[in-house]
């Protein structure tokens, strides 16, 4: 917050310092979004340093949720580097409240605030930010630097919490309805579902194909190739015993076998096997299992259908046979059977 | 700033009078329903977690959309170099500032495990980037770049490295204006250390030393809808590697899909197709700067790359960046170019995979090969090089082959901001001609 320091000292010429108090306020809690984006309706000139401070601490906003849900997440360990450093509540709360008095300020509501309480404000919040002032005393002749440098270093050793305990107060005393205007938003905080993601940083996104049900798929399976596709041994066998073909063709001529395969269910597999399956049976495409298993890269499972018989030299429609689609080198399936 | 205003409501004080400055396509009403419909997906996306920001913030300036009222350009004037504070902001007294040399091996590597170990993950949890070391260099130290914006802290009492963050310079354009800008990258806090209390003064203290080098504005990308876009951009996804993309849970098999018939849908030829395509050289930089800079022409925002940043940015560095171009056999003419960048994830808990190793779009330009064909030759290239997957964003010209070369889209909306500087109306990501790392 320093930034707006210069700030003060480089407007402090000719102008009043109330209006200078009011407006570096505004900037200490920034969220006055309308100046970064020059509102329309206000034919305010632009004032100098005020979006620089404003945008990152809008950032910050997200960068602090998503830090809160980070710590949520329930990591633990016994550094001390942590200790005192998670978001808490009263984080949360406090950051409600600046944010309030920046929305306040932008509504030009801040004239109603004396400058006595807006330098405390302001000492308050330089504590909770930065903790105890360490800068030096600002020359005399700087009038609204040293004001406001004399309301932060007044507050001593205050601890950062006590800070954002008293700046809550004081919001609540000038504003006493203030928290209802952004209460759900605490109370979510309070429940800890402040849950932006990482995707909440500022920097780029990780991204993830989004899940999209095929549409145009009018495919149609029976039970046993469902139980063959999920790997469900129990449902297949009593499928099996209940009379369904081991051989029984889907929509698109799979068979159980083909479904088990292209799963990778190494066990459905070996039963369908087992159970005199046809190793050779064709899709309606012409590739049989062990072209699946091919494509799939299940190696043990081709080799389980290689040595059961199943067929190297079958084509599919496009003319391939398994070996044709081969991208690795499996031995078993150089030896023609 | 009224909260209860409707942030689609039409600005009463709009000029509707057209400024010789509006000749680009107009991207009007229909971009700003777009953006409208965004914010709104992003508040019922994040459902019951909605963002306090949101719930306090009128998202008023989505009104100004549109509004030729405004100037475009700076917003403030830059305040006298006198003025910017000397001293580094105040850290908690645990804390310290250092500056990192990334060319020193201790100090990079320290970089790059706090960012493998903290950096930006998925939704889920199943992914976190992992930008390689030599990615760092390369993404931190291009033509200009200040060493005294890689900074970090670190706890005073152990010395470890608990934060990141820099800026590199870059020089943009925005339509007709060629400005220095900061690029912002690599904001990162240690999980455990992430606190309002830190990440703002970070973001002060790389201000505060990019003022010092007189530059005031800034270019980044967030995945949250903050006031207020330039524009918004989705990935999309091309599946190299299907079987491990599904394996790993970064795509889904649907339940009426087959794993065969995936694996053949994404099948790729194993050579390239068109002639004279091959891998960029030094000796190329020139002939791919005027190339480049021709093509970025077209587009309202893109960067000004001089042949210094052509070198540094498109030179194939192994594992970092791929460039491919054609070069006409019989006029031995450049004509085309292709790039992408090389970012791996690592895959959390997963027992087979640890690391997804993904190829992202970077710039390309056509002018006698089709963007298409082009496109294709440099997923044959990638996957030919054990890539997973292609990313891309929908910008430049992208979307022309989108879907035809069976990119899927992406979860991952990615918002361009720019910093001190105003943009009458949102972009068309069409009209985006700029890649951030």
């Amino acid at each position: 917050m320093g930034d707006w320091m210069e700030l003060g000292q480089a407007v402090f010429f000719g102008v009043i310092l109330s209006f200078i108090v009011a407006k570096l306020i505004s900037v200490v809690v920034s969220l006055n979004e309308d100046r970064l984006t020059g509102a329309a309706d206000q034919s305010v000139q632009p004032t100098s340093g005020a979006s620089e401070v404003a945008k990152p601490r809008v950032l910050e906003e997200d960068a602090g949720v998503s830090v809160k849900e980070a710590s949520l997440r329930g990591e633990s360990d016994g550094d001390d580097d942590w200790e005192g450093i998670e978001s808490t509540e009263l984080d949360e709360a406090f950051s409600a409240a600046t944010t309030f008095v920046a929305a306040a300020a932008a509504d030009r509501m801040a004239s109603k605030v004396s400058n006595e309480l807006q330098l405390q404000l302001y000492g308050l919040y330089k504590v909770a930010i930065e903790g105890p002032c360490t800068t030096p005393q600002p020359s005399a002749i700087k009038m609204t630097a040293r004001a406001k440098w004399n309301a932060w270093q007044k507050l001593g050793d205050m601890p950062p919490e006590e800070a954002m305990q008293k700046y809550i107060m004081l919001v609540t005393e000038l504003y006493p309805n203030w928290a209802g205007n952004s209460s759900s938003a605490r109370d979510e905080g309070a429940v800890g579902s402040a849950s932006s993601s990482d995707k909440g940083h500022m920097g780029p996104v990780f991204s993830s194909f989004i899940y999209e049900e095929e549409v145009d798929n009018d495919l149609k399976l029976d039970a046993i190739h469902v139980s063959a596709r999920e790997g469900k041994m129990e449902d297949l066998l009593s499928c099996i015993e209940n009379g369904v073909s081991i051989n029984l063709r889907d929509s698109e001529e799979r068979t159980p076998l083909h479904w088990a395969v292209d799963r990778g269910h190494f066990d459905v597999v070996e039963i369908l096997i087992h159970r005199s399956a046809d190793v050779n049976a064709e899709d309606h495409e012409g590739q049989t299992p062990l072209h699946y298993a091919v494509l799939c890269e299940r190696e043990a499972i081709a080799k389980l259908l290689v040595e059961h018989n199943a067929n190297l030299n079958l084509k599919d429609k496009d003319g391939n046979t398994p070996g044709d689609l081969l991208g690795s080198s499996w031995v078993f399936m150089s030896s023609p059977n | 700033m009224d909260p209860g205003s409707n942030p689609d409501a039409p600005n009463p004080n709009q000029d509707p009078a057209p400024s010789a400055a509006d000749a680009a396509p107009q991207p009007s009403d229909a971009g700003i329903e777009a953006i409208a419909r965004r914010v709104q997906e992003s508040l019922s996306l994040s459902g019951v977690s909605r963002h306090r920001f949101w719930e306090t913030q009128p998202v008023g300036q989505f009104r100004d959309l549109g509004d030729t009222s405004l100037p475009e350009g700076p917003i403030e004037a830059p305040t006298p170099l006198s003025d910017v504070r000397r001293d580094p902001y105040n850290l908690p007294a645990q804390y310290e500032w250092t500056t990192c040399d990334i060319d020193d091996d201790h100090t990079c590597t320290e970089v790059y495990n706090l960012l493998t170990q903290n950096y930006v993950e998925d939704d889920e949890n199943m992914f976190r980037f992992n930008y390689s070391m030599e990615f760092l260099r390369w993404a931190l130290r291009p033509p200009g770049y200040f060493k005294s914006w890689h900074i970090g802290v670190r706890a005073k009492a152990s010395q470890k490295l608990v934060a990141f963050i820099t800026g590199v310079p870059a020089r943009i354009r925005v339509r007709d204006d060629v400005v220095k800008w900061r690029r912002s990258t690599f904001l990162c806090v240690h999980k455990k250390l992430r606190s309002k209390r830190l990440a703002p003064v970070m973001i002060k203290e790389v201000t505060r030393r990019v003022h010092l080098e007189n530059i005031w504005q800034a270019s980044y990308t967030a995945g949250v809808v903050i006031p207020t876009p330039i524009s918004t951009c989705r990935y999309w996804h091309r599946s190299l590697n299907p079987k491990k993309l599904i394996d790993v849970g970064f795509s889904r098999l649907g339940a009426r899909m087959t794993m065969s018939r995936t694996v053949k849908l994404y099948k790729l030829p194993e050579s390239t197709v068109t002639k004279g395509f091959r891998k960029m050289e030094l000796r190329d930089v020139p002939a791919v700067t005027r190339l480049l800079k021709e093509y970025l022409r077209q587009f309202a925002v893109a960067p000004d790359f001089d042949q210094d940043d052509v070198e540094h940015w498109l030179l194939p560095l192994e594992n970092v960046v791929d460039s491919y171009l054609v070069e006409s056999p019989e006029t031995h003419e450049i004509t085309d170019f292709c790039s992408f960048y090389t970012l791996p994830s690592s895959i959390l808990n997963n027992p087979n995979y640890s690391l997804l190793k993904a190829a992202y779009s970077y710039y390309n330009v056509s002018t006698k090969t089709p963007l298409q064909q082009l496109m294709n030759d440099a997923l044959i290239v990638a996957k030919k090089n054990d890539y997973d997957v292609f990313n891309a964003l929908d910008v430049m010209q992208n979307e022309s082959f989108l879907k035809e070369l069976k990119f899927g889209p992406g979860d991952g909306h990615l918002h361009y901001y720019l910093y001190n500087y105003r943009i009458r109306k949102a972009l068309h990501p069409s009209e985006l001609g700029l890649v951030l790392l």
